[in-house]
């Protein structure tokens, strides 16, 4: 079953396209990574889906209903990012209550246990936390609210190193017991790879890859070497990027092409080239990157 | 620069059995490659014997830390290879001639590319046929020794 | 993960029950605005005396008017707060959907006009027990039995809540655009000020409508008046609402 359907999807303000005809829809049951660099428009899609705010022209459904307004799609899905506003009135233990009344599905055990294992204080007010608490808190109340839907927009703004680590794996154990579809948007790829069965990765509000994570190291690879052996072979390939990498020596990330004859690594191989694989945080800089400064901020100081 | 996830949770499994299991996410091979490849040095190791029960996607997803989709990628991959067979509702089991395929293919793949590269890597250097074998050879025997 | 059917009715209710927390502050303003409200009334509203030979009798009046006409504020303010931003992205956090939200909203608002009118009616009687209790005076109490509160409330929380349903609808406005935070009070005294220059001998439009609601005698005309504004008022603000997005 598809729990989100888009097509076309567009938003914008004040004429400027911040979704530009978006189509992609995810499967029911899967952690799906929403990936792309600042501005790209994943927050705008995320509020989208969850019927905070509305698409300007396309189609967007959730549970087969169009989420805006939706009451349905509100009741089977949570929001979770650092901005999530809760009533200064309300202590933070009042608060867990108040999600136990909304969400059917809500484990009040785990939000407990989440609760004393971070060292939250039922009598502390949500405003008054830090950065990383607050988010912590809100994880909380997404994870233990278990929505068939939940979104996590940045959900580690602010954690350190041990918490946001505790995080993917506490996310991990409750959607292997419970299993839902989870969206996740993190600028952090490396750290939340691991979990993601999807990639979405979105650039200036279009899509540019949809695609399982396991097939996005298969994707492209780096190919480093003599530089004219190098530009030989890359030539009429799909370069994400090239960099001159100390005396007469070229790296270039080539996107593998499963046409023509031998591989693109069987070739450099041939060729006496190292060929190395592509971290995806490293592709999905090459690929948010212009088109016309392939060598990334280096290009900006080059004939400077 | 390097990024290795090292597991510590919950892998009684593993550290009953003695193994360091380490998944790293530099390698040019993927996740799930990793998964499979670990499981058979798990199985040459004789932590599984013929006809016993592997994990399931869900332990290795929760033992490393991944999806479990990946994991069950990792799986099928060695059920594509005959290393391990389906039983329906009851899981993954090692089959009978898993140890002998793993042998082989790590011999004529893994083995055979080191070999190819230290062949390359020995012409680099000028380092002559007779000379390489001496260095195996000489290496051998340290191993043995030790 | 399975499912569930979320229901409007329970929807609201449990929005209501949220609202009642977390606007747990205003009724501690209402408490605070009616005891300054009982302090400005201690003086009393009016007072007349006469003496003749040794006796001099001085008979001073005190009405709970003041206390209604701040609590009348205070709704007034209250309903305005609850349109603004934060309040509307609190509901979103948890389950709601727009209609869901001003159901909750108003049932609210009608909640806080009971409680408002309940303790303004009441603090009428305070103010004379305590003019009674501390300053030495003798009470007289000139009311009629438990029909005349019960009829005073019932007043009173019709108008809390139609006061309630125009703050609603003007704190709705000003979350469309701000430009109606310049163009409500410019009207407001603009109509006042044009009809007071004006040559035409004539009732001010705004003092024309209040006595729509306070000339009326027979008690069911003016709840249905009441009632009838407030449904439009509360229906407006919804249908706008309706269509307003999350921002945060």
């Amino acid at each position: 079953m598809k729990v989100i359907e888009c097509s076309e999807l567009t938003k914008s303000y004040n004429r400027k396209k911040v979704l530009n005809q978006l189509s992609f829809s995810i499967e029911e049951n899967t952690i799906t990574g929403l990936v792309g660099r600042n501005g790209a428009g994943k927050t705008t899609l995320l509020k989208i889906i969850a019927g905070y705010i509305k698409n300007t022209s396309g189609e967007v459904r959730v549970f087969s209903e169009r989420s805006f307004n939706s009451l349905n799609v509100s009741g089977n899905s949570i929001f979770v990012d650092d901005q999530m506003s809760f009533p200064p009135a309300l202590q933070l233990g009042e608060l867990l209550g108040e999600a136990k009344r909304f969400y059917p599905n809500y484990d009040a055990n785990l939000a407990k246990r989440l609760f004393d294992y971070f060292g939250f204080d039922e009598k502390a007010y949500h405003n008054r936390l830090s950065k990383g608490k607050t988010s912590t808190f809100n994880m909380i109340i997404g994870l233990a609210s278990r929505c068939p839907l939940t979104i996590f927009d940045e959900p580690t703004t602010g954690m350190d190193e041990a918490v946001r680590k505790d995080f993917y794996r506490a996310l991990l154990k409750d959607y292997i017991a419970h299993p839902r579809t989870i969206i996740i948007s993190s600028h952090h790829v490396d750290e939340v790879e691991d979990i993601l069965e999807d990639v979405l990765l979105i650039n200036k509000g279009s899509k540019l890859l949809h695609l399982p994570i396991a097939e996005v190291k298969e994707w492209a690879c780096g190919i480093k070497g003599n530089s004219e052996t190098v530009l030989k072979l890359i030539n009429n390939k799909e370069v994400l990027y090239q960099k001159e990498v100390g005396m007469n020596t070229l790296y270039a990330v080539v996107r593998k092409d499963s046409s023509g004859s031998g591989s693109i690594e069987e070739q450099a191989q041939l060729a006496g080239l190292e060929v190395t694989a592509v971290r995806s945080s490293d592709l999905f800089v090459h690929l948010t990157t212009e088109a016309k400064s392939k060598g990334g901020i280096d290009d900006v100081f080059n004939n400077y | 620069m390097a990024n290795y996830y090292i597991l510590h949770y919950n892998s009684n499994a593993l550290h009953r059995r003695g193994a360091r299991a380490i998944l790293n996410n530099n390698s040019s091979k993927p996740i799930y490659v990793q998964i499979a490849h670990w499981i058979e040095s798990e199985i040459l190791n004789n932590h599984f014997q013929a006809d016993q029960k592997v994990y399931s996607q869900y332990q290795l997803a929760e033992m490393y830390t991944i999806n479990p989709a990946t994991a069950a990628k990792g799986l099928n991959l060695l059920v594509d290879e005959k290393i391990l067979y389906k039983k329906r509702g009851l899981g993954m089991f090692v089959t009978e001639d898993a140890k002998q395929i793993i042998l082989n293919k790590r011999r004529n793949q893994t083995l055979k590319q080191l070999v190819d590269e230290l062949v390359q890597e020995a012409n680099r250097l000028h380092i002559s046929k007779q000379e390489l074998i001496t260095m195996i050879q000489d290496a051998n025997e340290e191993e043995v020794q030790t | 993960m399975s499912l569930t059917t979320t229901s409007l009715v329970e929807t609201v209710k449990n929005q209501y029950f949220y609202k009642l927390k977390a606007n747990i502050d205003s009724f501690s303003s209402l408490v605070g605005i009616q005891s300054l409200a009982m302090l400005f009334s201690l003086g009393g509203v009016g007072s007349s005396g006469f003496s003749g030979g040794d006796i001099s009798v001085n008979i001073k009046y005190y009405s709970s008017d003041m206390i209604f006409v701040f609590t009348m504020i205070w709704a007034f303010i209250t309903a305005i707060t609850i349109t603004t931003k934060p309040y509307r992205n609190y509901d979103f956090t948890f389950v709601t959907n727009r209609l869901s939200s001003s159901l909750a909203n108003v049932l609210f608002l009608g909640s806080a006009g009971l409680l408002g009118a309940i303790t303004s009616v009441l603090s009428g009687n305070l103010l004379q027990i305590i003019s009674a209790l501390f300053m030495d005076e003798q009470l007289y109490h000139l009311s009629g039995g438990s029909s005349h509160y019960i009829l005073g409330i019932l007043t009173t929380f019709f108008y809390l809540f139609l006061i309630s349903s125009i703050g609603y609808f003007i704190g709705t406005l000003v979350q469309i655009s701000k430009v109606f935070v310049v163009i409500i009070p410019v009207l407001f005294i603009g109509t006042l000020f044009f009809q007071a220059f004006s040559l035409k001998e004539k009732e001010p439009f705004f003092w024309n409508m209040i006595q729509f609601y306070t000339t009326e005698t027979t008690v069911s005309l003016f709840i249905l008046k009441a009632v009838l504004t407030t449904v439009a008022f509360f229906t407006l603000a919804t249908s706008v609402l309706n269509r307003l997005e999350v921002k945060r």
